[in-house]
């Protein structure tokens, strides 16, 4: 099968390329979107940009990726019991209507999110995901 | 707090302990798990015909997420 993560597995790692770089620029647009409230027109825009960035990396062979396994052996199942829980409980909250007593995971996170640091960390948390997520 | 918030918020604290554990019990040598990592990465090669439909369907559903926490 033709899978362009081979490709791109193989093409040359840049100087920029490494974790003592990229982890301080992951920060730096953490904290510029730990500053940015909920629903503000910048916060919209900030978080489209940097998400449209990395999906336009992410789908591209631009960047070196690790080659992905073949298989994935029956160990893999153990995966399905934690999101599972996670899916019932968000699934069924959501469809209380997410409610102070029946609340969504996001609904429970928004307090925490309006504590700057926290959404700054909330932030560096999404961006290493995403570039995790483009490298594989 | 009412039990039922106190249920719920057992429940997706359970999920992420339990994901965490997986992941460790995963990293442990020669484990038969995969880790998180490597189940992303294999779903994320799913392919129908040329369109990386998994690698789309991850990206998509990380930049929501972000979206949804941070903007909305």
């Amino acid at each position: 099968m033709e899978h362009p993560t081979e490709l791109a597995a193989d093409a040359p790692s840049r100087a920029w390329d490494r974790p003592v770089v990229t982890l301080p620029v992951l920060a730096f647009l953490s904290l510029v979107g730990g500053q940015l409230p909920s629903f503000s027109t910048r916060a919209n825009v900030y978080t489209i940009c940097l998400g449209g960035a990395m999906l336009w990396l992410g789908l591209g062979n631009r960047l070196p990726r690790r080659p992905p396994p073949t298989r994935l052996g029956p160990g893999a199942a153990w995966w399905l019991l934690p999101v599972a829980v996670f899916g019932i409980f968000e699934g069924a909250t959501f469809l209380l209507g997410s409610t102070p007593e029946y609340p969504t995971f996001s609904k429970l996170a928004d307090p925490l999110l309006e504590d700057r640091l926290l959404r700054s960390a909330g932030y560096f948390a999404w961006l290493t995901g995403f570039w995790v997520l483009v490298r594989r | 707090m009412s039990v039922s918030r106190t249920i719920v918020i057992a429940g997706f604290l359970a999920a992420i302990v339990g994901c965490a554990v997986v992941e460790a019990l995963a990293r442990r040598k020669d484990s038969r798990i995969p880790t998180l990592g490597d189940v992303c990465a294999y779903v994320m090669g799913y392919e129908v015909g040329r369109v990386p439909v998994g690698r789309i369907g991850f990206f998509g559903f990380w930049w929501w997420l972000g979206w949804h926490l941070f903007a909305r």
